[in-house]
């Protein structure tokens, strides 16, 4: 279990993380979704006692990431940057980590033929691809056979199939019991590994639910309406209740369904040219949650 | 894919000093630069004492020689020290250079434990290697001499000038795990080290009168080389042992100044 009480991070006049509490249970995956520069990989630096907490503290199973006594046996992370040196072998990687931590050095074979770098290991880091690396990362992660993960962006660099394989090993993790804390900047992904969804966006906390109740809230669905009478269609909607807005040239309706209101449009007499039923993905649910949080925003089209 | 075992969430005791040691060799002998930098160090020190000796011999045994022939047998280990520098740096700058310090301080948060590992680890491969380098130059170089009938005897001065070279470079390896932590990146820390043991030396002659001279007695390539040095050609300089205590108060003042900085800064 990861706790975060009133975690802040500043660096300099940036505040990367602004006082977050939340909790990560464990036997699920709760995902961490947050655009650029939101704070993810600070907070989990944080977690990992490798930055420290401006204010406010995180914990894992109550202590601090220091009072551990092994910690690759408790806490097992894969960070954002490679943080292997790309002139030593991935296995001799993971031997200096086994012999640090007191872990037996058969589990170093172990977790390279759990992550499939069977044929590579005796390979310098520094040839690997990005998906390589990123299997490196992860088994680094499993050596100590921790009950806690911490897995920042593990699918970036990862092809269809291992982006799968990372999927199924994370809710297999949770599934065993284990705290699983996964961050990404893909709703989509999030949605199909994720039980727990946390989300942030400047530092701050704008969501902290069950993926299911996110799915209810936030993947809503609008009726949109194109008609040469928009006032008076608007205006007998909002009369029998329903939610609408006007905008320049449609009227929305939100959470109705689209049959019902084309026919007490059309039972009134007022004119439509267009009736659609649009559904919001997730994606767009996160960017809506997200937009006012966004630190790069990327400009519109391109320079004359 | 296999399966796990469960989770046990069971805290295992924390590793003893001698595993994080233990895991800093396994560091240290899986990069390639280790083993470069250690043979330019052999290279170096043995070889170049052994050439000079061979060039020098014939004068040195000749009636007008105004130098002694010990003054030679170390010649090599003078640039010995530039060898040991960057191994020292690279052990630590590599790790922030790379990003895998936050591996490092993950698998042992205790960042001391860490220092005190890679710089106990350097002392004693640097001691080895330097000694042994020292007297693999002495031999090389002393059959030359021999040859002319001016061969020095492996003993007092000489033979303290022996493992004196690997205290030194020792010493002067821990220097530079704590110049690597404190400025983190290779070159930046590389040049600071290898301006002060190589560049300074030269500049504070330009320092006049008695304020000089101290600066000048207190250069750790001074201090600290001394002990290394069979013959003292500067009468101003400390003793041997004199100057190699304060070499040490040198170090552990720039040790501290990185031991309090690491405990302060990010990784
Ligand atoms: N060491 C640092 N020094 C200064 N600023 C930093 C540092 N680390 C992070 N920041 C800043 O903190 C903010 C959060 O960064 P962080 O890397 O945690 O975001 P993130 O959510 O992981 O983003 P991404 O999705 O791009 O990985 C950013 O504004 C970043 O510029
Ligand atoms: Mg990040």
């Amino acid at each position: 279990m990861i706790q975060a009480r009133h975690l802040t991070k500043r660096y300099g006049a940036t505040t990367a993380v602004d006082a977050v509490d939340f909790t990560v249970e464990p036997g699920r995956v709760t995902g961490f979704l947050g655009p650029n520069g939101a704070g993810k990989s600070t907070t989990m630096r944080m977690i990992l006692g490798l930055d420290a907490p401006t204010s406010g503290s995180v914990t894992v199973n109550g202590h601090a990431y220091a009072d551990t006594g092994a910690p690759l046996r408790e806490i097992g992370a894969l960070l954002d940057a490679d943080a292997v040196h790309p002139g030593r072998t991935a296995r001799d990687h993971l031997r200096w980590l086994a012999v640090s931590n007191r872990i037996p050095q058969r589990r170093v074979d172990e977790v390279i033929g759990l992550v499939g770098l069977e044929k590579v290991a005796g390979r310098r880091v520094g040839a690997y691809s990005l998906g390589m690396g990123q299997r490196l990362g992860i088994a680094a992660a499993l050596l100590g056979d921790p009950g806690t993960v911490v897995l920042d962006e593990p699918v970036n660099g990862l092809d269809p199939e291992g982006i799968r394989w990372v999927r199924e090993l994370a809710r297999q993790l949770a599934a065993e019991g284990r705290t699983v804390f996964v961050s990404s900047h893909l709703m989509s992904e999030m949605a199909l590994m994720a039980d727990h969804l946390i989300v942030i966006g400047r530092g701050t906390i704008l969501a902290d639910t069950s993926m299911t109740d996110f799915m209810a809230h936030h993947a809503a669905s609008h009726v949109r309406l194109r008609s040469p009478q928009s006032r008076e269609v608007a205006a007998l909607l909002s009369g029998r209740g329903f939610a609408v807005t006007e905008l320049d040239d449609e009227v929305r309706v939100i959470g109705a369904d689209a049959a019902a209101v084309g026919e007490l449009v059309c039972s009134h007499g007022l004119l439509l040219h267009e009736l659609t039923l649009v559904r919001s993905s997730l994606e767009d649910a996160f960017m809506t949650l997200t937009a006012e949080a966004v630190e790069y925003h990327s400009t519109e089209g391109v320079a004359a | 894919m296999s399966t796990l075992a469960p989770p046990r969430g069971l805290i295992t005791a924390r590793p003893g000093f001698g595993s994080i040691l233990h895991a800093e060799w396994v560091k240290l002998r899986t990069v390639r630069s280790t083993w470069w930098t250690l043979m330019a160090l052999v290279v170096v020190g043995a070889g170049l004492t052994t050439l000079i000796c061979a060039l020098n011999a014939e004068w040195l045994a000749s009636p007008e020689a105004d130098e002694s022939p010990g003054s030679f047998i170390t010649f090599g280990m003078m640039l010995a020290p530039a060898a040991a520098v960057v191994l020292g740096v690279l052990t630590v700058t590599a790790e922030y250079g790379s990003g895998m310090i936050r591996s490092s301080f993950a698998a042992v948060p205790s960042r001391a434990r860490v220092f005190t590992a890679k710089a106990v680890l350097l002392a004693a491969v640097l001691f080895v290697v330097g000694t042994a380098t020292a007297l693999l130059g002495y031999v090389g170089g002393n059959a030359f001499l021999e040859a002319e009938g001016i061969g020095v005897g492996l003993e007092g001065d000489v033979l303290r000038s022996m493992f004196g070279s690997g205290l030194y470079l020792a010493g002067l390896g821990v220097l530079a795990v704590a110049v690597g932590f404190l400025v983190r990146h290779t070159a930046g820390a590389v040049t600071i080290l290898l301006t002060a043991l190589f560049v300074l030396p030269t500049m504070v002659m330009l320092v006049p009168g008695e304020t000089g001279q101290w600066i000048n007695k207190l250069l750790p390539s001074n201090t600290g080389g001394s002990i290394a040095a069979p013959v003292m050609f500067n009468p101003n300089l400390l003793d041997p042992w004199v100057g190699f205590a304060v070499f040490l108060a040198e170090v552990a003042v720039v040790v501290a100044l990185a031991g309090v900085m690491l405990r302060r800064r990010d990784a």
